[in-house]
């Protein structure tokens, strides 16, 4: 029994970093029909940033807050040099371009960062025991960030004009635009917010996960994997998706064997785009149009 | 003029499908243009607001020359458009959608926003109990007016609409096209293209009827109505039916009658 909680704890702030990431696959792609394959290398390259920060003698908060800004903004620039300027956009053209930027950022990093993983500083150190269960302190810092985040982003799209005028570029994209959404603007909106929540993802991962130039490749597939299970369009599909890949993972590798534990994300894709590929929280109707 | 189009020329890449149109309506005039299928009624729409680039030709907006202008330029400049097919943001809730509406208005006076949303709820009271719904639960009627409410809550100076009947049942159609009269009384622009010719010569000052992408007829309705032309040729049977499925049919025919009557 404490073995089974260990492990599902354990799987719920695994899940949580990738239910952030998937937030941001799912942001992007339902204003622009976008696949970004650039997102892992936002919490890679944030990791880094902030790492080096800390080194230079950066306070802790700073440095994270540093890390943040910066990814945002290369999401930005990203989305200006790369996304903008193409015509006719489609997922196979995204799909295309935006490996290209995760390859570039990665030879970048690896260049910058040199080639080993390290982890970031702790927000607290240590841990504790509950009932047997072993937590860390930044674990709860991951559910607690997390949740908040996923909350805010949330909010954001239920309750801010903003936010419903991205959804209407998802849903109506001609509407959009005759009522006065610049679907340009929308499109680098959505690129600002998958910077953030995927930095977010990238600091509060290192120092448990820890980070390397080439971190972001895992972090970014099973953050797909968890947005797509969630049907790539909607956040609180993300969130569960993120939850439930990061238990199953955790559980296998607990009760099978620590080597099946990538081969879950994949396995669970495979069945999830067969049987479901609307995902299993999502419904038919709501496909992007 | 409100809206002013001369010799406009649009069509899709290397296809030309408009061929110099002039179209004018005064402050407060129902101006309905009508045709077959096909005879580039929506792709003018297209281009007065923006969604298709303009080859050659001007547009006057209120006295703005506006050729050129993006659609959310023009929907700041006081046109907007209501789409074929109503397109309302179906998982947003019916006053979501009318907040979208008045998108470019955000940074205007609340009051002129509020008294937009009044006005559109008073022209279709039917929405009112349905603005917490999601705009896709309602019915095809309703997202009509729906779409016509979220066009008013730009606070235009012109309304146009591309086929508001289609799809609908007759009397849905006389309640559409009676609050488009009401509009126009209370000095609103309104441009609209429809099939249903029969529904548009009932409340329209004037028409415009349109056939290959040229305006071959234009006038009063009542006289229009008679024209042998009309009922015979450039609608391909059109004027006799009402809103329903042997328009779709008839186009090709249409065209080519009109083609023999030259």
């Amino acid at each position: 029994m404490t073995d089974l909680l260990q492990l599902l704890f354990a799987g719920l702030s695994q899940g949580a970093v990738y239910a952030l990431v998937a937030i941001g696959f799912v942001a992007i792609f339902t204003v622009s029909g976008v696949i970004n394959l650039a997102q892992g290398e936002f919490a890679a390259l944030a990791g880094l940033v902030a790492i080096s920060a800390v080194g230079s003698g950066l306070p802790l908060l700073a440095a994270v807050v540093l890390a943040v800004l910066s990814v945002a903004l290369v999401a930005v620039i990203m989305e200006r040099l790369v996304i903008f300027p193409v015509k006719r956009m489609t997922t196979l053209v995204s799909l295309i371009l935006t490996l290209g930027v995760s390859t570039g950022l990665k030879a970048l990093m690896l260049l910058v960062y040199g080639p080993n993983a390290e982890g970031l500083t702790p927000l607290t150190p240590g841990s504790f025991s509950l009932g047997g269960v072993s937590i860390r302190y930044q674990e709860l810092w991951i559910l607690l960030i997390a949740g908040v985040v996923s909350l805010a982003v949330y909010w954001f799209y239920e309750r801010t004009l903003a936010g419903k005028s991205l959804r209407a570029c998802a849903e109506q994209p001609v509407a959009a635009r005759l009522v006065g959404i610049s679907l340009t603007k929308a499109s680098l909106l959505s690129f600002l917010i998958a910077g953030t929540v995927g930095a977010i993802a990238g600091v509060l991962a290192s120092p448990i996960y820890f980070t390397s130039w080439e971190s972001g490749l895992t972090l970014g597939l099973k953050g797909f994997v968890a947005a797509t299970l969630g049907g790539l369009i909607s956040v609180r599909g993300a969130v569960l998706g993120g939850l439930l890949l990061g238990v199953l993972e955790t559980l296998t590798a607990g009760y099978i064997s620590t080597g099946l534990r990538d081969a879950v994300a994949f396995l669970l894709l495979i069945i999830v785009l067969v049987a479901r590929p609307a995902g299993i929280f999502g419904r038919t109707a709501e496909a992007r149009v | 003029m409100s809206l002013e189009v001369r010799g406009l020329h649009a069509g899709y890449g290397r296809l030309a499908v408009l061929h110099g149109i002039d179209l004018t309506a005064g402050e407060g005039e129902l101006v309905a243009v009508i045709g077959a299928n096909g005879a580039g009624k929506s792709t003018l729409l297209r281009a007065l607001s923006g969604l298709l680039p303009v080859t050659s030709g001007t547009v006057h907006l209120a006295g703005t020359d506006v050729t050129g202008y993006g659609p959310e330029k023009l929907a700041r400049t006081g046109l907007a458009h209501v789409p074929e097919n109503r397109l309302v943001f179906p998982s947003l809730s019916v006053a979501d959608n009318l907040v979208l509406g008045g998108y470019t208005r955000r940074r205007g006076p609340a009051a002129a926003r509020k008294e937009a949303r009044d006005r559109a709820m008073a022209l279709f009271p039917r929405l009112e109990p349905r603005l917490e719904q999601a705009a896709g639960t309602l019915s095809g009627g309703e997202q009509q007016m729906l779409a016509i409410a979220r066009g008013l809550m730009a606070q235009p100076r012109v309304l146009v609409l591309d086929e508001p009947s289609v799809g609908l049942a007759p009397r849905l159609v006389g309640e559409i096209f009676s609050a488009l009269g009401q509009l126009r009384d209370d000095g609103l622009t309104l441009v609209v293209v429809e099939q249903n010719a029969r529904a548009a010569f009932a409340v329209a000052d004037r028409v415009s009827v349109m056939d290959r992408g040229r305006v071959v007829l234009e006038g009063d309705p009542a006289a229009l109505s008679t024209d042998p032309r009309v009922s015979g040729g450039f609608l391909g049977g059109g004027f006799a039916a009402d809103a329903d499925a042997t328009t779709e049919a008839a186009p090709a025919t249409g065209a080519t009658r009109a083609a023999d009557r030259r």
